[in-house]
């Protein structure tokens, strides 16, 4: 057990640090602190330019293999970006779908061709993808989709016809990844196929879901007979590829979002201190409960990362989204109570959210999107414990 | 940043658990209880001859050296097999203790070599604890007194018995008069060295607390599995496999920080304070959902005294405001973060 970082690392710090601190002025200085969970509808055009910027200094993709025109830096180098990143407020990341999930996937399932052809716009930040999984029928009960891919005869090409939901920057992205079914009367996992497709054709439709905040961050895609850029693996290897890449999100990417609940918590110990909510005993205590549950999460993700075997098979990775999505749900109830009778006034008309408003309204959905709370236990118990499974009605 | 242990620590660790499997079955504990003494010298002398009791000694006093790191294992061993004998103070606890005082210390070096060869007993009386456990058949009491450290033999120390709602549990309440005879360390240097004591004594607790809570769980599985209604295994029911995930869930998010907690007693990092109060909570809230969702998985059988469940169970209840309660590591946790003073930041959380 070593729970320092090492010179060369402390070197990489710095480096971090003042390239933040050159870069993060002038036109984008305003983007600090902005574009996170509940904000990400902000200034997209100003955060892409961002992406570019951050990319002309290599920092995008930093954790992919060289090979792959990534800096292969380690786990710690990583978690030493995400901590920079989020001290110095940098906004919040519009191409972290195509860094954190698309482009690994393509690397560890894309043919030499397809790594050529989209890891190059990822990691200079000029694409953006977004991701097709869920269908209205398809939510917690992800291996029901129906969306299908047709393989056209003579050109060999594939074209999807469904609908996809609740796909977060499908408006602001060149590219989705999509689940869609190869096999016609496959069920479940079976006879799935991950593809790659070209957002801007008249074969798809983007339609903006507004909510309960007044903003609109994901929305619904209609495929009309779009035409598949590529598949990914062979058909029928679409829930595998699907799964891995779920996998990927419990990487470093954990990390980057810690801080930016350290960044709101500091913003609730603020507030506090300066109302006087931090006088009042029941407060403080539920702040240590916030702070004690962020180092739960830190140092969890760390002993996921470092890969302590003896924690047993994904046991501390299955757990990870039920704890910080209850976290977060927590941390946004403390900011209103903290607020007191002021927290339901708004900013302005004609509904115009505070900072802590929207955090605690965009909390409200923690404990749903990526996979319920609920849906998180059954995982847990059936894959963690061993437990029987639930009779399925299919 | 590494948070794997080596293979002399896991391999200590599994040759224990292996060892308190066989040598310290349930039934065997409820056979203890019925004990006046309620402790066992031959599992005692066992437990010694495997080298627990020399785990955190110094070499050159005949101990194996290691630290609160291969610690935070094996109280987790200890918990989860309810060892009714309060091993870890005299051997954990107490050797800390001992280690810390200046080299030459009355009784320093002795105490340190008997702690080794399982020849002692030792005893600890912090003022946060208004009883203590195994005076009874203490060979010393190590006392704190307004920051000062005094040690006495059971003889010079009046005690008295109070039950525990825990039948493994031989607590007393002791009447001690300090004198400059009994004081082997003065305030100054003492106040430092108790302050490290009680984080030990609260980690000893955590680590026993997740033990403790690992057992629950496991006993809650099997019986859930096994235990059918409906014609079904009551496990394959999400509103009774809900709460295990629960219990599985807070056992796993709470054991990293333990093991931060011991990194940073065994480094003496400045903010160890901090980092015990986080594994304290983390620990006993853990034991405590695996007792409330445990009782709960089993029914009417949980409620029984046949059932091995509440031996865990009230192990955990004990334990829970043993070396600060909730309230005291919480406040504590409040007092650094909500200072004037304080370092907030990513930077400062982040930055170990």
């Amino acid at each position: 057990m070593k729970l320092t970082f090492n010179a060369a690392d402390e070197r990489f710090r710095e480096d971090i640090a003042s390239w933040l601190q050159a870069h993060l002025v002038g036109e984008f200085e305003h983007l600090k602190f902005r574009g996170g969970p509940g904000d990400e509808h902000m200034f997209p055009e100003e955060r892409k330019r961002w992406e570019q910027e951050l990319a002309a200094g290599g920092w995008v993709g930093i954790g992919w293999p060289e090979a792959c025109g990534g800096r292969g830096a380690s786990i710690e180098q990583q978690v030493i970006f995400a901590e920079e990143y989020a001290r110095a407020g940098a906004p919040g990341r519009i191409g972290h779908i195509g860094e954190g999930l698309a482009g690994p996937t393509i690397i560890a399932f894309g043919t030499p061709e397809q790594k050529a052809k989209y890891l190059p716009g990822i990691l200079n930040g000029t694409e953006f993808w977004c991701q097709g999984y869920s269908e209205p029928s398809a939510g917690s009960d992800l291996a029901n989709v129906r969306t299908r891919a047709v393989r056209d005869p003579d050109s060999g090409r594939w074209r999807i016809t469904g609908q996809k939901i609740w796909t977060s920057l499908a408006h602001e992205s060149q590219w989705c990844f999509v689940l869609a079914r190869t096999e016609p009367g496959s069920v479940a996992h079976r006879g799935l196929g991950f593809f790659l497709v070209r957002m801007a054709q008249p074969e798809i439709t983007v339609r903006p879901i507004e909510q309960l905040t007044g903003t609109s961050e994901f929305n619904e895609v209609f495929f009309d007979d779009a035409l598949a850029e590529d598949l990914v693996g062979e058909p029928g290897d679409g829930w595998r590829i699907a799964m891995t890449l779920l996998g990927f999100e419990r990487g470093v990417s954990t990390l980057g979002q810690q801080m930016q609940f350290q960044n709101e918590l500091d913003e609730i110990i603020r507030i506090a201190r300066s109302n006087g909510a931090a006088s009042d005993p029941a407060i403080r205590q539920r702040i240590a409960e916030a702070h004690t549950g962020l180092r739960l999460m830190r140092y969890n993700a760390l002993r996921m990362l470092s890969g302590d075997e003896r924690s047993g098979p994904d046991s501390s990775a299955l757990v990870y989204k039920l704890h910080w999505a209850s976290w977060h749900r927590n941390l946004g109830a403390l900011a209103m109570d903290v607020l007191g009778p002021e927290a339901e006034l708004l900013d302005g008309a004609p509904y115009e959210l505070t900072r802590l408003q929207s955090l605690f309204l965009f909390t409200r959905s923690d404990t749903i999107y990526g996979g319920t709370n609920q849906i998180q236990r059954n995982i847990i118990a059936e894959r963690g414990l061993g437990m029987p499974k639930e009779a399925k009605g299919r | 940043m590494d948070f794997t242990f080596t293979e002399d620590q896991l391999a200590f660790k599994e040759a224990i658990s292996r060892f308190l499997m066989t040598e310290a079955p349930p039934e065997m504990l409820r056979d203890i209880w019925e004990t006046e003494d309620g402790r066992s010298p031959e599992l005692r002398r066992k437990i010694a001859e495997q080298g627990l009791m020399a785990l955190s000694v110094p070499e050159e006093q005949g101990g194996l050296g290691m630290d609160d790191i291969a610690w935070s294992l094996l109280t987790q061993e200890l918990g989860y097999y309810a060892i009714p004998d309060s091993m870890a103070d005299t051997a954990y606890v107490a050797a800390g203790l001992l280690r810390a005082l200046p080299d030459g210390t009355t009784g320093r070096e002795d105490m340190l070599t008997r702690v080794a060869d399982g020849s002692i007993r030792i005893a600890i009386s912090h003022s946060i604890n208004p009883l203590v456990a195994d005076v009874h058949l203490a060979d010393k009491i190590i006392v704190e007194h307004q920051g000062a450290i005094h040690l006495v033999s059971r003889e010079q120390a009046g005690y008295e018995r109070n039950e525990s709602i825990d039948s493994s549990r031989r607590l007393s309440k002791i009447s001690v008069t300090p004198t400059a005879d009994s004081q082997i360390a003065a305030a100054d240097t003492g106040a430092a060295i108790w302050e490290q004591t009680l984080n030990r004594g609260a980690l000893a607790v955590a680590g026993q607390s997740l033990g403790l809570a690992q057992r629950m769980l496991d006993l809650s599985v099997d019986y859930a599995v096994q235990r059918k209604q409906f014609g079904k295994p009551i496990g394959s029911f999400q509103a009774v496999k809900h709460k295990l995930a629960d219990v599985v869930s807070g056992i796993e998010f709470a054991k990293p920080t333990l093991y931060r907690a011991a990194y940073a007693l065994a480094n003496n990092d400045a903010r160890a304070d901090l980092y015990v109060s986080h594994a304290k909570l983390a620990s006993c809230e853990a034991a405590w959902v695996a007792a409330r969702h445990g009782i709960q998985v089993h029914g009417a059988m949980g409620y029984t005294w046949e059932a091995d469940l509440q031996m865990f169970m009230k192990r955990a209840w004990a334990l829970n405001a043993s070396w600060g309660t909730r309230d005291f590591h919480r406040q504590r946790i409040a007092d650094d973060i909500l200072a004037d003073d304080a370092q907030i930041g990513p930077r400062y959380t982040f930055g170990e």
